[in-house]
């Protein structure tokens, strides 16, 4: 079954006349619990796509469908919403309250959302075990390393439920052990959960994990690779050089 | 997960609180700085409301209040009138009982050979003993009450005791009235404690006509009304049958007085508003740097769900904490205030106010006022930011800062410029327009001074690099980053400073209206002046015999006098001063904006002539030429004006000369209240005023002064007095400089990453204390360009508003209050950089680099 479907989808910067395309014509569908990377060049657009797709930008141009719900005719309050329910977002940087504790920062949206704090802080014990932080609850973002941060900020993501989950360069500012660690906990996710991911990266490392690579070029897809989990990095990097050599 | 379709729960908002308690303790420099900024609003506006009201309820209670009879009609003006016929219209009234005729009137006690132990004043209430006991009944605790042949017999309430002690049945105590001292015996005690503020002493009505040398005259009749009757009803009818020139004397008090105090209370609320309004600034300044701060946490809360509503509310929430903190605190720091000044001020009230109740108490008005002021300018101040917060980007979470500052600051440029525009034409365009001109100027520049920041900086940056070569270009850079930060931190200096030029323009201005005043006014040799002067409502003066003694003196060439009564026009209350245009030329004059002093002295004689004083003038809005009806004891009388001039004892007051012989006629007064003597030529002055000191002993509500000493001491005493103008000043320049710490902290903790990486390639702790000295520096000479220009406009437009209440000044450039306000807009700046500098010096490489 599609949760997510982007259509025609195009972003659009500088004017009419010069026209620059973060994201031009760009169509993909994404699978229940399917994990899927979106790879390309710096300035590919592959980020932008992935903020539009999340509902956090909206497009020039074109449509995207999460289940049955056209986001980009939503009005702001509903599409917060949808964000508030439907979406997880884990980013590059860890994006934290450094005010709020672990377990405090995982029931935001939550509590956002007019839940009981108890309650919230319930399910947010819950999900810091899924990504094995649970000692962890009561520590504020600056007395956690950057790994345990990003796993945080997962289990943030993942505490609502989420149709899915869109994951921003996750590990772009991770050293390796701790970038393998959170890879493997998306991974799970979607293993054991049945969980949607989309995962931005220029990592072949992290990329080799998913079911299924995306390549972008200048705002539109030129390549697509289904590992089904079983690529090697090695063959992927390879790939991505090509991709970024060729003629756009 | 469940779906709730408000966004603003009760979680949410408990969470939203949270969120904001610790922000702000994660911060506490900085919500110190800023929470002071609304303690010291609140505790101003907080003090001043609780200190006044209860100074003017002691006022008040210190006002005759009539008690005793059902009706007391007065005249309009409370001027005498003979009362055979009015009694007899009054009496004819259905539902009137009985009337009697009544004088009464208080007036200050000299400070010397007073025997009514600590009375300041009192009130002489002369009654006809007969018909007065046929209107109210006095209970009579010791001795007996007036009999009709009493002559110089007192009644006076049992609650004088506490006064003075040493009064008994039979004491025979001298007192003084306009012919000279008196002397009366006490014949009884009434059974009542008595409003010992003004102590009444019941006396024959002769005896009492004779102490103010009103024979034959009364200014009340109270009136009993039949068993049964209406008082409401009957009143009506009585003031119908009397017509306008007569009011219900319960409703008469000393209206002017508390108006003054009124006026008072206003002003000073004025100043806190101000005070809290410059709060506002800091805070709206402080939240601003707070969202641009939190510019990522903001936008992942959007982008993890909040909605545009939640993250306003957020910002507001923590706005308004700050708010209840600052305004808890400052209504503390405020009773404070209130203690200290009622303790200070206390012994002075007791005083004048002797056994009346003086206690500090708190009142909800009060409280209520500096609360909802104080949450509503932190509310205020933290909407717009809040506002800003909400428009947030969820993907401002993801990509670097791009502040777009141009057009901001271009826009605010024009709308300022067109704003100064309009207001240079209105101070130009003449003295009516000048004040709005100069309000509007002081807006135009703080809409303005944004767009300012990058060309001032500019502008100074050179003579800053005079003494910090290599720092002052860091520190430029460093205020032209945040130029809406800046500009609201100069503005909230230049207020403070332009208000500093202003009040020295003003006192300055005033010095000079002074002087020339007492030019023209202080010729005579000798000025014998009673308790107080220029207000004369409470003053018993004397009649023809104490100017015909003293011109009876070999030694006295001229003497001539002043007169007073009270009048109205359209009802607004107008002070008349009666003198004697022949001798009164001789020892003195008037300074006339129009007209001249010839004609229009001439011109007081023959009919009914009246030279105005300028305020007057402006309040009734008249010209040399018009008619103004004037209330008097005998109904309505039209008086033309002659001449607008002013003397220096009523240029501050709403008065009109007429001359005395129109005095007595249209309201039955002939009371000297001052007088000016001119002595024959090569005089030894000593013996001189000492043969004036020895006619005086016998009116000791009188002291002679020679004129030349009494015209230093007044403009002594009142440029002390306007000296408190700069006590203003100061409150303003209090917030100004907070704002000047606040901005210069907030600066530093913003730039904390930076300030650690100057320090790691190797810049000196000095370095570092210079950069933030010379950005405070930067700061205080663009705050106080800001306020020198402001000043000279304000000052410009408000001594021009002085011609239109009739105060000829010239306009002089306030040259001492602009170095003034550069001296200390710079000295200020460097105040507030100490701290701030210091905390940069201090900061650990190592923590620096990895402040977030």
């Amino acid at each position: 079954m599609t949760i997510l479907r982007a259509e025609a989808l195009t972003k659009m910067y500088g004017s009419a006349s010069q026209p620059i395309y973060a994201v031009r014509d760009l169509n993909i569908t994404i699978a229940e619990g399917e994990f899927v990377a979106i790879m390309g060049p710096s300035g590919s657009g592959k980020s932008t796509a992935l903020y539009v797709m999340g509902g956090l930008d909206q497009p020039t141009s074109g449509h995207v469908w999460l289940r049955d719900q056209d986001l980009t005719t939503l009005p702001d309050d509903a599409l917060s919403r949808v964000r508030r329910e439907s979406i997880g977002f884990v980013f590059q940087f860890f994006n934290l309250i450094p005010v709020l504790t672990a377990a405090e920062n995982v029931a935001m949206p939550m509590i956002l959302n007019g839940m009981p704090r108890k309650e919230a802080l319930e399910r947010a014990h819950t999900s810091l075990k899924q990504v094995d932080l649970a000692d962890r609850a009561t520590h504020r973002p600056s007395e956690l390393s950057g790994g345990q941060q990003q796993r945080a900020a997962i289990a943030r993501a993942l505490a609502s439920q989420p149709a899915i989950i869109l994951a921003d360069e996750p590990t772009g500012n991770l050293d390796s052990r701790s970038s393998d660690e959170v890879v493997q906990i998306l991974r799970n996710t979607v293993d054991q959960y049945k969980q949607t991911l989309v995962l931005v990266t220029h990592d072949p490392r992290v990329a080799a994990h998913a079911d299924r690579i995306v390549f972008i070029k200048d705002g539109r897809i030129v390549d697509e690779n289904n590992l089904k989990g079983a690529g090697s990095a090695e063959q992927i990097r390879e790939q991505l050089s090509r991709v970024a050599l060729s003629e756009g | 997960m469940t779906t709730t379709k408000s966004s603003l729960q009760p979680a949410t908002l408990g969470q939203m609180t949270r969120m904001g308690l610790r922000y702000l303790s994660g911060r506490k420099l900085r919500t110190v700085l800023t929470t002071l900024a609304i303690v010291f609003g609140v505790a101003l506006i907080f003090a001043i409301n609780l200190t006044l009201p209860t100074m003017m309820s002691l006022f008040n209670s210190s006002l005759s209040v009539y008690g005793g009879a059902d009706i007391a009609i007065a005249s309009a003006t409370g001027a005498s009138f003979t009362p055979e016929e009015i009694l007899s219209r009054v009496t004819a009234v259905e539902g009137v009982s009985a009337a009697s005729g009544v004088l009464r009137r208080q007036f200050t006690l000299p400070s010397v050979g007073n025997e009514l132990g600590s009375a300041n004043s009192v009130e002489l209430i002369g009654l006809d003993p007969t018909g007065i006991q046929t209107v109210r009944q006095f209970a009579i605790s010791e001795g007996r009450f007036l009999q009709p042949d009493d002559s110089g017999a007192v009644v006076m309430p049992a609650g004088i005791a506490e006064l003075a002690p040493a009064l008994g049945l039979g004491t025979r105590f001298p007192l003084i009235s306009s012919t000279g001292i008196r002397f009366y015996t006490i014949v009884g005690f009434t059974a009542e404690q008595g409003n010992l503020a003004v102590p009444p002493l019941y006396m024959a009505l002769s005896d009492v006509q004779a102490a103010f040398n009103q024979p034959g005259l009364v200014n009340q009749i109270e009136i009993s009304v039949q068993p049964g009757a209406d008082r409401t009803a009957v009143t009506d009818a009585i003031l119908a049958e009397l017509g306008s020139g007569y009011v219900n004397a319960a409703g008469l008090d000393n209206s002017d007085l508390v108006a003054t105090v009124q006026i008072g209370l206003t002003v000073m609320n004025l100043f806190g508003v101000l005070a809290l309004f410059l709060g506002a600034f800091l805070i709206f300044n402080t939240f601003r740097t707070i969202v641009i701060e939190r510019r990522r946490d903001l936008a992942m809360l959007r982008a993890i769900g909040a909605t545009r509503r939640q993250v306003t509310t957020m910002i507001l929430i923590e706005s308004l904490l700050q708010g209840i903190i600052g305004t808890l605190i400052g209504l503390v720091f405020g009773y404070g205030l209130a203690a200290l000044l009622f303790s200070v001020l206390g012994n002075a009230f007791r005083t004048y106010f002797p056994s009346t109740h003086f206690e500090l108490s708190l009142n909800f008005g009060a409280v209520a006022m500096a609360v909802v002021l104080g949450l509503l300018a932190s509310l205020l101040a933290g909407y717009f930011p809040a506002r800003s917060a909400g428009k947030t980007s969820p993907l401002d979470a993801m990509r670097p800062a791009a502040v777009n500052i141009n057009r901001a600051t271009r826009s605010s440029l024009i709308i300022g410029g067109i704003l100064i525009g309009v207001s240079i034409v209105m101070l130009l365009a003449g003295t009516k327009t000048a004040v709005g001109g100069a309000v509007l100027f002081l807006f135009g520049m703080i809409v303005a001074a944004p767009g300012l920041v990058i060309p001032m900086a500019r502008l100074f940056s050179p003579l800053l690099t005079l003494w910090f070569a290599r720092e002052g270009d860091l520190a430029r850079g460093n205020l032209q980053r945040q130029p809406g930060r800046a500009a609201i931190t100069a503005s909230t200096l230049m207020i403070g400073l332009a208000v500093l030029i202003l009040m020295a323009a003003v006192v300055s201005a005033f010095g000079i209206l002074l002087e020339r005043l007492s030019d023209v006014n202080f010729s005579s040799d000798v000025i014998i002046t009673p308790p107080s002067i220029g207000v004369y409502t409470n003053v018993l003066g004397a009649d023809e015999s104490l100017m015909q003694r003293l011109e009876a003196l070999p030694e006295v060439e001229t003497a001539a006098s002043l007169r007073y009564a009270l009048s109205s026009v359209n009802g607004t209350s107008v002070n008349v001063l009666g003198i004697d245009p022949e001798r009164y030329t001789q020892v003195a004059s008037l300074a006339f904006s129009q007209g001249d002093a010839e004609t229009a002295f001439a011109a007081l004689t023959s009919g009914r002539g009246a030279i105005m004083t300028g305020i007057g003038a402006s309040t009734l809005n008249l010209q040399l030429g018009d008619e103004v009806v004037l209330q008097t004891a005998n109904g309505e009388q039209t008086y033309t004006i002659v001449g607008i001039g002013n003397d220096i004892m009523s240029f501050k007051i709403n008065a009109v000369f007429i001359s005395q012989a129109n005095l007595a006629a249209d309201f039955n007064k002939r009371e000297d209240v001052l007088l000016m003597l001119n002595y024959v030529p090569d005089t030894d002055e000593e013996a001189a005023l000492a043969a004036v000191n020895a006619v005086l002993a016998d009116y000791p509500q009188f002291t002679a002064h020679p004129t030349g000493q009494y015209r230093a001491e007044l403009i002594n005493t009142t440029s002390a007095a306007f000296g408190m103008f700069y006590s203003i000043a100061v409150l303003i320049l209090i917030p100004a400089a907070l704002g000047l710490l606040n901005t210069l902290t907030i600066n530093i903790l913003e730039r904390t990453r930076e300030i650690g990486i100057v320090r790691a390639v190797g810049g000196s702790r000095k370095q570092v204390r210079r950069i933030v000295t010379s950005e405070a520096l930067l700061l205080g000479i663009f705050g106080s360009a800001l306020g020198v220009l402001a000043g000279v406009a304000m000052s410009y437009g408000f001594i021009g508003a002085f011609s239109t209440i009739g105060w000829d000044v010239p306009y002089i450039f306030p040259a001492a209050g602009v170095v003034a306000a550069i001296i200390v807009g710079v000295l200020l700046a460097l105040f507030a950089s100490v701290l701030p500098a210091r905390s940069a010096a201090k900061l650990d490489i190592i923590r620096a680099l990895q402040y977030e």
